[in-house]
């Protein structure tokens, strides 16, 4: 018993590789490479190009395209302008620095920049920013000018009573017809 | 870099820690930790530092602090002088802001002395406790309850309350 079902399991395995060889010999024709070809199911293959990392799998896992993407394009975007940026500021720092606080040397008047420390802040002061000292002025010169219109304004308003109360100035005077033309007649009857 | 804080506005007492002598042959294992820290940052950080501080160095420019001159006040501003009333505003702006730091100063004293003293701070500390009590009293009486649009007008209308106040107070201790 032992011995038939060997033998006919052997006799199925060399009617496998016969059919398999023969199905490579009639597609492929001279080439009939043996060892190659569909093999049947659950026969067990050898693991190829794996250099002892174990068999090559495909994964599936969700697409990491657009994540991707995305975060180098913003590595890309803010390192553009970042990199340049954070070396500006680091040769700044290092090879100019911070202005040391000194007392203000007898008659001497310092620049409204070298009050500040950062050299940063000081070309800003210099370069961008007016003055304070300009700015004061320039606001008491527009408190100024709306001082004068406001007092200006108050006058005329005083004058404009004062001329429609008494009547003796050059303003309200209204045009009235002359009295030549005013037709009386009608007043020499006494019952109208 | 950040500012250090002001080292003489509190001179720290040289501390009493004995001189301990020698009884083990132990080696204290403190000296390791410490060389090693040496070694592995002091060094470094202080090689650096002084590199920069040498390149700085050459070419130096300073900073000062702005002395304002004194205007007139608001109480001596004639009605209607606009321009007057400017000034004496940013001058009482400024003399707030001077306030605000003196406060500042004296309670950062306060708490340096607290950490100081530790468990004795209650004994230890009382003049700085006065002081900043009286300090934070005086910012209250000129300053507190203006509000955020506190202005120098304000500040004079509360000045003369108080000295209403004051008057009242005297008259009817005066004549009770």
């Amino acid at each position: 018993m032992a011995a038939m079902s060997r033998v006919l399991r052997a006799a199925a395995a060399w009617a496998a590789r016969r059919a398999g060889s023969a199905g490579t010999a009639g597609i492929t024709g001279t080439t009939g490479i043996t060892g190659i070809g569909p093999r049947l199911p659950g026969t067990l293959v050898p693991v190829r190009h794996s250099g002892d990392h174990g068999k090559r799998m495909f994964i599936i896992k969700a697409t990491s395209f657009y994540d991707s993407r995305f975060l180098s394009l913003l590595r890309y975007y803010l390192f553009l302008t970042g990199i340049p940026v954070a070396v500006l500021l680091t040769y700044i720092n290092i090879f100019i620095g911070e202005a040391e606080l000194a007392e203000i040397p007898e008659g001497y008047v310092p620049e409204h920049w070298e009050y500040y420390k950062h050299p940063i802040t000081r070309w800003i002061a210099r370069y961008v920013l007016d003055s304070p000292e300009k700015n004061y002025e320039k606001d008491m010169a527009l408190l100024d000018v709306e001082v004068r219109k406001s007092e200006l304004r108050l006058l005329e308003l005083e004058a404009r009573r004062l001329m429609r109360h008494r009547g003796d100035g050059p303003w309200y005077h209204y045009e009235t017809p002359d009295k030549n033309l005013v037709d009386n007649s009608m007043k020499a009857t006494p019952d109208n | 870099m950040p500012e250090d804080h002001d080292w003489e506005a509190y001179k720290v007492p040289p501390t009493r820690t004995p001189v301990s002598e020698r009884t083990t042959s132990v080696p204290n294992p403190v000296d390791y930790f410490q060389s090693a820290f040496n070694y592995v940052l002091d060094t470094p950080v202080t090689f650096i530092r002084d590199w920069i501080e040498r390149w700085q160095n050459r070419n130096k420019f300073y900073y000062y602090h702005q002395k304002f001159r004194r205007v007139p006040d608001l109480s001596q501003c004639l009605e209607g002088d606009y321009l007057c009333y400017y000034e004496a505003e940013a001058q009482w702006r400024r003399d707030r802001m001077v306030d605000q730091e003196i406060v500042e100063i004296v309670r950062e004293r306060m708490a340096a002395c607290k950490q100081r003293e530790g468990p004795n701070q209650f004994q230890n500390c009382a003049k700085e406790m006065e002081l900043l009590a009286q300090v934070t009293k005086a910012y209250q009486d000129r300053y507190g309850d203006l509000g955020f649009h506190g202005n120098a007008r304000t500040c004079l209308m509360k000045q003369k309350h108080r000295m209403m106040e004051e008057r009242k107070a005297a008259q009817e201790n005066q004549c009770p």
